[in-house]
C-alpha cells in the first residue's frame, strides 16, 4: 500500500467496529465535547446535565485540581489560583502576557522573557500548555463515566486566526494527557460543517464566530459534499470578554471618578460588567449599581462604547470578502457561532453590514463541538470522506527573511491545504558557505512585525561567488495545517530541514519527560520502539511494491525493475538483525527509486478516478 | 519530488487550453480530493501519509493555477516552450507603462485615511476593466496561436494585477486602525 495509498471508498467499513472519536470545542471561556459513538453526535454534558465546561481551573495544594463549574465559583475567592481565559495565553511569550490587564491577579515568574509564561500557583509553576491539558481532562472525564471504551483520538478546534505556536501547543497539552490529536480544525469551519450538513443546502456562507477571547470570521463554499474555505479572517486579541472590560473602564470611570480601584473592585467590576452585559441582550436599558454608585445604561450608549470593537469586527468581514473575490451578495447564509454573538448590537452590525439575517438555529454555544465530533467521525473511519469532505486554508502568510530584515512570503494566507511550495534564493557574499533561514508568519513586510516560528541554519555551501549558490527552500504545510520546511543547496543537495515548533514553550523534550514522568509503569524502551516500526515500514513497502508490480507492471522498465528486485531483497534480508537507522535508510532509498513507479501509477489512477471508474484492484 | 507525471490540464483531464470552463475544473477538483485527500483513505504509514500530502498539494497547485485566468495564462505559455519569468523592455507597450506610473502616482496621492475608499473602489473598477479586455485578448491569441503576442498581453496583464493588488493593500491599509 505504501507505493500508493489509494484504498477504495467504503473500504473502512470491513471493520464493522465503531470507533469513540470526540470532538473537542477547547473554548476561552467555555469547552464542550462531543462524540458520534452512540448513534447521532451529541453533547457529552457533566452529571447535572451542564454542557458547558467553564474553562476554568483552581490549584489546590496537595490535591488535584478542580476544572470547571466548581472552580469558576472560586474566581473572586481565590482569585491568585483560579485561572481563566487560559487560551488567551496561548503561543505568546511571557513579555507578551505582561501587558494583558485580565492576567493582572496572577503572579508570573518574571524571569521567562521570550519563553512561555508560567503562573505560580500554590500547587506549583504552570503553564498555558499544562492549565489547558487540566481542562481536557475535565471533557475526558464526562466521555469516561459514560462510555467504558478507549478514546481513538480527538478533532480540536482552534480559531482559524491561531498562528502556528497556538496550534502546536495546543497540541501539546493534548498529548501531556495521551490524548491522540486526529486533526485540529478551525472553529468556524467545524461550526459549517455543523450547518451544512444541518441543511444540506450547497452555497456561499459567512460564519461570523466571536468567542469570549477570539474572533474568526470564516467564508466557505458548500458543493457535491465537499466544504472549501474560501477565505478566513479575525483577530486573536478581540473578544467577547473585551466588552466586559471596555463597559468595566467605562463604569470605573464613573464609580471611583477616576481615582484607583483595587485589584478586588477591578474584578469585582469586570464581574458586574459581564452580568450587565449579558442583561443588555435582554433588555433595552440597565439600571446600574456598584457600590454607592448608581447610574443607567441603554443599549444605544453600549454601542458607542463598545463601536471601536465592532468596527474592526465588519473590516475583518470586509478583508475575508475581498480574500475570497466575492460581493456581499453573493453570500447565502450568515451563520452566527460564540456565546458572544447573543449580543442585540452584534446581531445588528451584522445583518446590517450583510443585509441579510444570520441563521441561529443550532445553539451558537454548542455549533463548533457537534462540527468537531463530525469531522472525528470521517476521520477515525466510523463516516466515509465521500459523505463530506473538508478543504481548510492556512490563515497567516508564511515566509523567511531576507536581505534588509524584509519577509519574503512563500505561501500566501488562504491557500488551500495541503500545500507545498519552492523558492529559490542565493547567497550574497562571495565564499560564502553557510545561511541562515528564518521562518515567520504574518502580512506585514518586516520580519519584526511578523511572528518567528523557527530559525535554522544551512551549512557546507560549496565557496562561490556571491549569487552563483541555489538554495531551494520549500514550505510543506499539512492538513493539520502545520509546517516543516526543508532548505536545500542545488549542486551539493546538502539538506537542512525543521519541523517548526515555537521558539518558546515546553520543548519536545521537556513534554516527552512529562509524558514518561506519568508513565513511569508503562516507560518505553526507544529504541526497542524505533526498531519495530523500522521493520514495520520496511515490510509494508516491500508488500506494496510486491502488489504493485502484480497489477501494474506494465509501467515498469525492465532495468529499473532488476534494481528494484535486487534492493527488495537486500532489505527482506536486512530486516530481521539490522539496526533501525540501516533498515530506515535502505527503505528510504527503496522509496526513493520506486518513486517514479508510484508517479506513474498515480497518473493511471487519476486517470480512472475522473472518469468514475472502480480502482477496487489498485489496493491489492 | 513530483508525485505525478501528468501537467497540470492533464491532472483534470483537460486539454491544454487557455480556454477553462472554472466550474467544471471545479467539480473534477472535488472528485480528485474526495479521492486523494490524506482524510479519505485510512493512512496507515508515515510513507502513505507523506505521499498523499504531496500529491493533494499537487493537486491544490494545479487547481488554484487552472483557476486563476493570470497564472493559467502563465503556466499555458510555460507548456507552449516560453519563459514567463523574463521579459524584455521590448516586449511591453511603452504607453501602457506610462499610464499605469500615473495611476500610480494617483493612488500615492490620495488621502491617507478612510475618505480615499470611494476614489479606491473607482480605481478598482477601472483596472478591473482593462483586465477583462486584457484577458479576452490574450484567450484570442492563444486560440490563434500568436504565442509571441499572447506573451506581451500576458505581461500586460502582470502589470494590471499587481496595480489591482496594491489598490487593495492600500484599501486593506485604510481599514486598518
Amino acid at each position: 500500500m505504501a507505493l500508493l495509498q489509494i484504498s477504495e471508498p467504503g473500504k473502512k467499513s470491513i471493520n464493522p467496529k465503531v470507533k469513540l472519536a470526540v470532538g473537542i470545542d477547547l473554548g476561552t471561556t467555555n469547552s464542550l465535547i462531543s462524540s458520534g459513538y452512540l448513534g447521532d453526535v451529541e453533547i457529552f454534558p457533566d452529571s447535572s446535565g451542564h454542557v458547558l465546561l467553564p474553562s476554568v481551573v483552581q490549584y489546590r495544594q496537595d490535591a488535584q485540581p478542580i476544572v470547571g463549574e466548581k472552580a469558576k465559583m472560586e474566581i473572586l475567592v481565590d482569585p491568585e489560583n483560579t485561572v481563566t481565559s487560559i487560551k488567551r495565553l496561548m503561543g505568546l511569550s511571557a513579555s507578551e502576557t505582561q501587558n494583558l490587564p485580565q492576567f493582572e491577579q496572577y503572579t508570573f515568574d518574571s524571569s521567562r522573557g521570550d519563553e512561555s509564561p508560567v503562573i505560580i500557583t500554590r500547587a506549583g509553576r504552570k503553564d498555558p500548555i499544562q492549565i489547558s491539558a487540566d481542562i481536557l481532562s475535565g471533557l475526558l472525564a464526562r466521555i469516561h463515566s459514560a462510555i467504558d471504551e478507549d478514546i481513538e483520538g480527538a478533532v480540536i478546534t482552534v480559531p482559524a486566526y491561531f498562528n502556528d505556536a497556538q496550534r502546536q501547543q495546543t497540541k501539546e497539552a493534548a498529548n501531556l494527557i495521551g490524548l491522540s490529536v486526529l486533526r485540529l480544525i478551525n472553529e468556524p469551519t467545524a461550526a459549517a460543517v455543523a450547518y451544512g450538513l444541518d441543511s444540506n443546502e450547497d452555497g456561499n456562507t459567512i460564519v461570523f464566530d466571536l468567542g469570549g477571547g477570539t474572533f474568526d470570521v470564516s467564508l466557505l463554499c458548500l458543493k457535491r459534499g465537499v466544504f472549501e474555505v474560501l477565505a478566513t479572517g479575525g483577530d486573536t486579541s478581540l473578544g467577547g470578554d473585551d466588552f466586559d472590560y471596555v463597559l468595566s473602564d467605562w463604569m470605573s470611570e464613573r464609580v471611583f471618578d477616576h481615582g484607583q480601584a483595587t485589584l478586588k473592585e477591578r474584578g469585582e467590576l469586570i464581574a458586574y460588567a459581564n452580568s450587565v452585559k449579558h442583561e443588555l441582550s435582554l433588555h433595552n436599558s440597565v439600571s446600574l449599581s456598584f457600590n454607592e454608585w448608581r447610574g443607567t445604561l441603554d443599549s444605544v450608549e453600549f454601542a458607542t462604547i463598545c463601536e471601536p470593537y465592532i468596527k474592526r469586527m465588519i473590516n475583518a468581514c470586509r478583508r475575508v470578502l475581498r480574500d475570497a473575490s466575492l460581493s456581499k451578495e453573493e453570500i447565502d447564509n450568515i451563520v452566527l457561532v460564540g456565546g458572544s454573538t447573543r449580543m442585540p448590537i452584534i446581531r445588528e452590525a451584522v445583518e446590517s453590514f450583510f443585509e441579510k439575517p444570520p441563521l441561529t438555529n443550532i445553539d451558537p454555544d454548542k455549533v463548533v463541538a457537534m462540527g468537531a465530533g463530525l469531522q472525528a467521525e470521517v476521520l477515525v473511519g466510523n463516516k466515509s470522506a465521500s459523505d463530506f469532505l473538508l478543504l481548510d486554508v492556512n490563515p497567516l502568510s508564511l515566509g523567511i527573511e531576507t536581505m534588509g530584515e524584509l519577509v519574503e512570503k512563500i505561501i500566501p494566507r488562504n491557500t488551500t491545504i495541503p500545500v507545498a511550495k519552492a523558492q529559490e534564493f542565493t547567497t550574497f557574499k562571495d565564499g560564502q558557505t553557510s545561511m541562515v533561514v528564518h521562518v515567520v508568519q504574518g502580512e506585514r513586510e518586516l520580519v519584526s512585525d511578523c511572528r518567528s516560528l523557527a530559525k535554522f541554519e544551512l551549512g557546507g555551501i560549496p565557496k562561490m561567488v556571491a549569487g552563483a549558490a541555489k538554495i531551494r527552500v520549500t514550505f510543506q504545510v499539512d492538513a493539520d495545517g502545520l509546517l516543516s520546511v526543508v532548505a536545500e543547496e542545488l549542486s551539493t543537495k546538502k539538506k537542512s530541514e525543521v519541523q517548526v515548533k515555537p521558539s518558546f514553550g515546553l520543548s519536545a523534550n521537556a513534554v516527552e519527560e512529562i509524558l514518561n514522568s506519568s508513565h513511569k509503569n508503562a516507560k518505553l524502551d526507544l529504541d526497542v520502539r524505533a526498531l519495530r516500526e523500522a521493520q514495520i515500514e520496511a515490510k509494508q513497502l516491500i508488500d506494496a511494491i510486491k502488489a504493485a508490480k502484480e497489477g501494474d507492471g506494465d509501467l515498469l522498465e525492465e532495468s529499473d525493475s532488476g534494481r528494484i528486485e535486487s534492493l527488495v531483497h537486500q532489505l527482506s534480508e536486512k530486516i530481521p538483525n539490522g539496526t533501525s537507522q540501516e533498515i530506515r535508510e535502505m527503505t528510504e532509498l527503496l522509496n526513493q527509486i520506486t518513486s517514479d513507479f508510484a508517479a506513474s501509477r498515480m497518473d493511471r489512477y487519476v486517470g480512472q478516478a475522473l472518469k468514475g471508474e472502480a480502482i477496487d484492484e489498485i489496493d491489492q | 519530488m513530483q508525485s505525478i507525471k501528468k501537467n497540470f490540464f492533464e491532472l483534470f483531464g483537460l486539454p491544454i487550453s487557455f480556454d477553462v470552463d472554472v466550474e467544471s475544473l471545479s467539480e473534477k477538483y472535488h472528485e480528485l480530493q474526495k479521492e486523494f485527500h490524506p482524510d479519505a483513505s485510512s493512512l496507515e504509514t508515515e510513507i502513505e501519509k507523506m505521499r498523499s500530502v504531496q500529491f493533494t498539494s499537487f493537486v491544490n497547485e494545479a487547481y488554484n493555477t487552472l483557476k486563476s485566468p493570470i497564472k493559467r495564462a502563465g503556466y499555458f505559455l510555460t507548456t507552449q516552450g516560453f519563459d514567463t519569468e523574463n521579459v524584455s523592455q521590448n516586449e511591453l507597450d511603452m504607453d501602457l507603462l506610462l499610464e499605469q506610473m500615473q495611476l500610480r502616482e494617483k493612488i500615492a496621492e490620495l488621502p491617507k485615511d478612510d475618505s480615499a475608499m470611494p476614489a479606491l473602489a473607482n480605481l478598482k473598477q477601472d483596472v478591473k476593466q482593462k483586465l477583462l479586455i486584457q484577458q479576452s485578448s490574450f484567450a484570442d491569441d492563444a486560440r490563434s496561436e500568436k504565442y509571441k503576442s499572447a506573451k506581451k498581453t500576458f505581461h500586460e496583464l502582470q502589470f494590471l494585477y499587481k496595480l489591482l493588488s496594491e489598490i487593495e493593500e492600500n484599501e486593506e491599509r485604510r481599514l486598518e486602525y
